[in-house]
């Protein structure tokens, strides 16, 4: 695959299984990636072969058996949990496929916690937070609490509240999938002119469309990659 | 009435559940697979139901215990007078033939004596002693089963200088068979050889007057009479002769028919004395009854707080169970099911928890009761002469009651907020999308809701009208309540709820002040209202206005702590809901125990004064065995001793407006000596006497009239509930010879701690009781310098003979405050249940609160929040509801209690003032928090370790 600058992230070898008592389901036997700084890059396949844990081993929501996971040249397996924590909140955003918006926080509280967390005074992080909702078209829906939110809109706070922070990568699993076609139309724009910007983006996802947007895609198939390539490659 | 319209519901309730578990196997499938599908939960909901059951069967246990044990008695059910002892003989003869409805009667010669031990240093002393004379073989027979008499293995009746003791004062005096026992009466002393010990029981548990304990000496006949005779017996009471009657039947049956009996031994007796006849047995049952159940009331109504808080409990457990279910509901809904089988299922479930806990609950209900008990009798222990044993009883009545009492409860809570839950949108449900707030307008609100308010307004009228404390108290507030939903309509809600909320408040704390006639006298269940009103109101007050926080939370905006605690505030002001009922619980168990603690306080502090008030100026009182008093000559002769005032005392019968059948009471005679230094203080008298002393000084002298306190004619504890007042008549009955007085209440003292009872004038009372009334209590003033307790001390050392018992009025009133405080602290202990049920509340809450917000906790630790900040905030969050409602209900409860005791008349004559226990607030407050963070400590720690790409995986 080719390289377009430096490697964002780094993986190796890695292995995931799952153990429900004595039953053991290897989710990842193996998988090495590398994704260069300012890719957007998708990941592909049929459901339960392994995407959404590709995406979480990789940005350290959970745990790997074997390997190593570089982010920035950091082996996040290797940190203590509190340190992956504040990494995370440092350099990663996520975007999930049902919002997970706090739903007792307004649309401006949900955007500004990552930029609290890394230590953002207050005001500044209202303000940043603020600026951010008007990128994404919700500038006047601020004080509103999600349930008062569409789907849509929810999901776009939810790609607010991952980008504020400017995070070196962005995780979306799923992004438009609780949403129709119109309505995943402007969240994928929306990621389409993040990746212009040169966000990192890594976007799991079953919808070949929404696939063959990325520059780059990987197919996962029973824990492995079987594929990976330029999505009209593939 | 009452009672057959709530047993109504619940008998439908009981009918329909057990057709859906029979008869609807879908339904019945539904309740049984959520009940075990998570077992530690079902645990917890019914750990927190029980408490309710638990509490009502302790509060049953504890009466019927304090029942069980003032009714240790034996075959005696009528009491028959003799005149004198010479005309025992001929009273005996007149009931030799037995009276229909009898079986048996049994002469008895009694007096008091003082019992000392002949040997050991220092010689032990049993001042209340009682010398009897009895045939033993008789008394055997007597009631026709000895068992029950307490003479089965005692032997032939005593003689010469033998004597069998009775258990107690064995126990006092350490006798045992064989040693000796000098016992002073009539100015004599004889020293007895003990022959035998018997039980506390029937003939020979015979006990006295206000005693409760029988320390007996059974005596050889003639020995009271050969002792009285003597010459150093002028200034003794007289000896009492009597024949005690059994009635057919059993122990307890046999006092059935006692009333018509009375009647026909008085017409049999009445050629030979006009005598009074006491239905001994049926008194002390009815005594029992009434002691028994006046200690439920007490314990039941300050149960009631903790019972409300459970109630609160089950509500929020089960609308968080439906929310926890809201999907598989919908759908349910959606698949056919039908909204009354929803309900209904929902019914199964809370009924299978109901039972449960019920089971659980009346079974922990003993061992409350059993705990309530032990510490109960340390503090009856306190008191020497009023030492009573409990004995606690398990009945089968307090048990069965507890336990459909606190069914009942549950399956009514259960079924109505099923119903609440049933209610639901199907789609909204599926999707699990929260209900939007609408305010509808229906007609059929508006028109509940004027009739709430016109039956409010009725109910509050009414009260008034017929001084209806229900009523009066509750009716406002109904009223204001109602209006909400009709005023709405023109002026912005928050506003309307806000204003009803605050008014239904403000009246709830002047209500005893502006109405003070219909709240004179009150029971504990007015409080219990009261508290309900005030939490309901603040709650609600706080529920309307919560968004306003949202001002609050926003500024706090930090990073670390200060997000943690903004998440922490965000919750529950979201979740109104149950975080009102989590602070209904809280505040209204706190609210209780601030009160209890304001008034423990001010009764603690107030020994000086009501030392003052009780003492006239005397120092010492001295109590001696009238039949061998201590006379006025020898207490002054006594070093230290400056002046006496001797009194006069009787246990006649009393009758008054509120206590129709007779009941024995203190009746306490003085002279001028007693007013010589001052008098006790009155809390009231007739203002023809224009002050107090004018009082005092009229009743001394002048026949008919007397000062009582308002703890006369009364049984058991709480409030009072008929109180007596300046210029009431009632009525003295002399037994033995028949006589009755109508006497007026001149005054009302303020308290009577040394229990003098009935104070009249010491001439009219040798006028009507002649002999049967002696000295048996004097006033003493020690001599400038002198130590009070000193002297008490020197006077109960050296007169042991005279059975003397002296103590300073002080340290009477310290040990009865001592007392009083700590049914207060049995009181604030019993509250603790109800704390701990807010608390288990707190952690059921918090346990669930975890697994609705896996999803969030777990995206806020995929964008980066620490796992200690999650646990933090769930403690903050817990700790938020905690203090609202600790500071809500303490503040609710020092606004009454000072309202109640600036203000109000109902205890505005005691002048206690107001002072804020500050070291028992801070106590509370501190446990409270402490108990509710180790309670909540589990679920934070658990939200803690959400690993996040799990909670995600399962919640997407």
């Amino acid at each position: 695959m080719p390289v377009t600058g430096s490697d964002i992230l780094d993986a190796r070898g890695v292995v995931k299984t799952y153990r429900t008592g004595a039953l053991e389901v290897e989710a990842l036997r193996g998988v090495d990636l590398r994704i260069p700084r300012g890719q957007y890059l998708s990941v592909m396949g049929p459901s339960g072969n392994g995407k959404t844990t590709l995406l979480n081993c990789l940005s350290g929501l959970d745990d790997i058996d074997e390997g190593t996971v570089l982010v920035e040249g950091e082996d996040i397996h290797a940190m203590a949990d509190s340190r992956r924590t504040e990494y995370r909140a440092q350099h990663m955003g996520f975007i999930f496929q049902t919002f997970n918006l706090i739903p007792v926080f307004t649309a401006v509280e949900n955007v500004e916690l990552p930029l609290l967390l890394t230590g953002v005074k207050a005001g500044e992080a209202r303000e940043r937070s603020h600026g951010m909702l008007d990128r994404v078209g919700l500038g006047h829906r601020t004080e509103h609490r999600p349930a008062e939110l569409s789907g849509g809109e929810q999901q776009r706070v939810a790609v607010a509240r991952a980008l504020v922070a400017k995070p070196a990568i962005v995780w979306a699993d799923e992004p438009t999938g609780n949403l129709d076609s119109q309505t995943a139309k402007p969240v994928l724009e929306l990621l389409g002119e993040l990746h212009a910007a040169g966000q990192t983006l890594v976007v799991v996802t079953h919808d070949a469309g929404i696939g063959a947007m990325a520059e780059r895609m990987v197919r996962v198939q029973d824990g492995r990659i079987v594929a990976d390539g330029r999505p009209g490659e593939i | 009435m009452p009672g057959i319209v709530l047993l109504l519901p619940v008998v439908a309730i009981v009918v329909v559940t057990i057709h859906d578990v029979v008869r609807r196997p879908t339904l019945r499938r539904l309740a049984l697979r959520n009940v075990t599908r998570r077992r530690g939960e079902a645990l917890l909901v019914v750990v927190g139901s029980l408490i309710a059951t638990a509490i009502i069967t302790a509060s049953f246990l504890v009466g019927d215990t304090l029942g069980a044990s003032i009714t240790q008695m034996g075959p005696a059910d009528e009491y028959v007078p003799a005149p004198s002892l010479a005309r025992l003989p001929d009273i005996a003869a007149a009931l030799s033939s037995p009276v229909p409805g009898t079986d048996g009667t049994l002469p008895v010669v009694r007096s008091g004596a003082t019992a000392a031990s002949v040997h050991g240093s220092p010689r032990l002393a049993e001042p209340h002693a009682a010398m009897l004379e009895v045939d033993f073989a008789a008394a055997r027979r007597f009631g026709g089963d000895a068992g029950a008499t307490g003479f089965a293995g005692a032997g032939s009746t005593p003689s010469g200088v033998d004597a069998v003791v009775a258990k107690d004062l064995a126990r006092t005096l350490h006798l045992k068979r064989g040693d000796s026992v000098d016992v002073y009466a009539f100015g004599t002393r004889l020293r007895l050889r003990v022959r035998g010990v018997v039980p506390r029981l029937g003939v020979a548990g015979l006990a006295v007057q206000d005693q409760t304990n029988s320390p007996n000496v059974f005596v050889a006949p003639g020995t009271i009479a050969r002792l009285a005779a003597r010459p150093t017996a002028r200034l003794a009471s007289v000896p009492e002769a009597f024949v005690l009657v059994s009635n057919d039947g059993g122990v307890f049956s046999g006092a059935t028919h006692s009333a018509a009996i009375r009647q026909r031994l008085e017409a049999r007796v009445r050629p030979v004395a006009a005598v009074s006849v006491t239905t001994t047995k049926q008194d002390l049952l009815d005594g029992a009854k009434e002691a028994s159940k006046s200690f439920t009331q007490v314990f039941a109504g300050i149960g009631a707080f903790s019972v409300i808080a459970g109630i609160l409990l089950l509500v929020n457990i089960f609308v968080m169970l439906a929310d926890e279910r809201k999907s598989e509901l919908g759908m349910l809904r959606a698949v056919g099911m039908r909204r009354n089988q929803l309900v209904r299922a929902f019914g199964i479930e809370g009924a299978i928890y109901a039972v449960l806990a019920g089971v659980a609950g009346t079974v922990s209900g003993i061992g409350i009761g059993r705990l309530i008990v032990v510490v109960a009798q340390r503090l009856f222990n306190q008191e020497e002469r009023f030492r009573i044993q409990l004995r606690f009883a398990v009945t089968p009545h307090a048990l069965v009651l507890g336990l459909l009492i606190g069914l009942v409860i549950s399956l009514i809570t259960v079924w109505a907020t099923s119903i609440r839950v049933g209610r639901l949108n199907v789609i909204r449900a599926i999707r699990d999308v929260p209900e939007p707030h609408v305010v509808r307008r229906r007609l059929r609100t508006m028109v509940l809701s004027g009739a709430g308010m016109a039956f409010g307004l009725l109910l509050f009228a009414s009260g008034v009208a017929g001084k209806a404390w229900f009523g009066a108290l509750a009716g406002p507030p109904i009223a204001l309540f109602s209006c909400i939903p009709l005023l709405s309509a023109v002026v912005p809600r928050r506003a309307v709820a806000s204003l009803a909320c605050v008014g239904a408040l403000a009246w709830a704390v002047v209500a005893f002040t502006v109405l003070p006639k219909v709240f004179d006298n009150v029971d504990i269940p007015a409080f219990v209202v009261q508290g309900v009103i005030l939490v309901s109101a603040a709650v609600a007050l706080l529920a309307t206005n919560a968004d306003l926080s949202v001002h609050l939370t926003s500024r706090l905006s930090g990073a670390g702590t200060a997000l943690a605690a903004r998440l922490g505030l965000a919750y529950p002001v979201a979740r109104r809901f149950r975080t009102s009922m989590l602070l209904g619980m809280y505040a209204l168990v706190i609210f209780t125990m601030t009160f209890l603690a304001v008034f423990a306080k001010l009764f603690g502090e107030q020994g000086p004064r009501f030392s003052r008030e009780q003492s006239a100026g005397y120092d010492v009182l001295v109590d001696s065995n009238p039949y061998d008093p201590a006379t006025p000559q020898v207490l002054r002769a006594q070093p230290g001793v400056a002046s006496v005032a001797p009194l006069l005392r009787a246990f006649p019968n009393f009758t008054t407006t509120y206590r129709t059948k007779p009941m024995s009471w203190p009746l306490t005679a003085f002279d001028k000596s007693f007013l010589a230094y001052g008098q006790p203080k009155l809390r009231n008298y007739a203002a023809r006497f224009g002050s107090e002393r004018a009082t005092w000084q009229a009743v001394e002298s002048t026949p008919d009239l007397a000062i009582v306190s308002d703890f006369f004619l009364r049984r058991g504890g709480g409030p009072p509930q008929n109180q007596i007042h300046p210029g009431d008549i009632f009525s003295v009955y002399e037994p033995t010879t028949g006589r009755t007085a109508r006497l007026t209440v001149a005054g009302v003292t303020t308290s009577d701690w040394v229990f003098n009872g009935v104070m009249v004038g010491t001439p009219w009372a040798q006028s009507f009781f002649g002999k049967d009334i002696a000295l048996a209590r004097t006033y003493v003033r020690v001599r400038p310098g002198a130590a009070g307790e000193e002297v008490a001390a020197r006077l109960t050392g050296g007169l042991l003979s005279h059975g003397v018992d002296a103590r300073t009025i002080s340290s009477i009133v310290h040990t009865r405050l001592q007392q009083n405080e700590g049914f207060f602290t049995l009181m604030e202990g019993y509250l603790v249940l109800g704390l701990l049920i807010g608390i288990a509340g707190l952690g059921v809450v918090m346990v669930r609160a975890v697994r609705e917000r896996r999803r969030q906790i777990g995206v806020l630790r995929a964008i980066g929040f620490p796992a200690r900040l999650v646990r933090r905030a769930f403690l903050f969050e817990a700790v938020v509801i905690a203090v609202q409602g600790v500071v809500l209900g303490m503040v609710l409860a020092l606004i009454v209690s000072y309202q109640l005791l600036a203000n109000s008349k109902t205890f505005n004559d005691q002048q206690l003032g107001f002072k804020v226990p500050w070291a028992t607030l801070a106590v509370v407050l501190v446990a409270a928090m402490v108990a509710s963070l180790v309670a909540i400590l589990g679920p934070a720690t658990q939200a803690s370790r959400i690993k996040p790409a799990v909670a995600l995986r399962i919640a997407d």
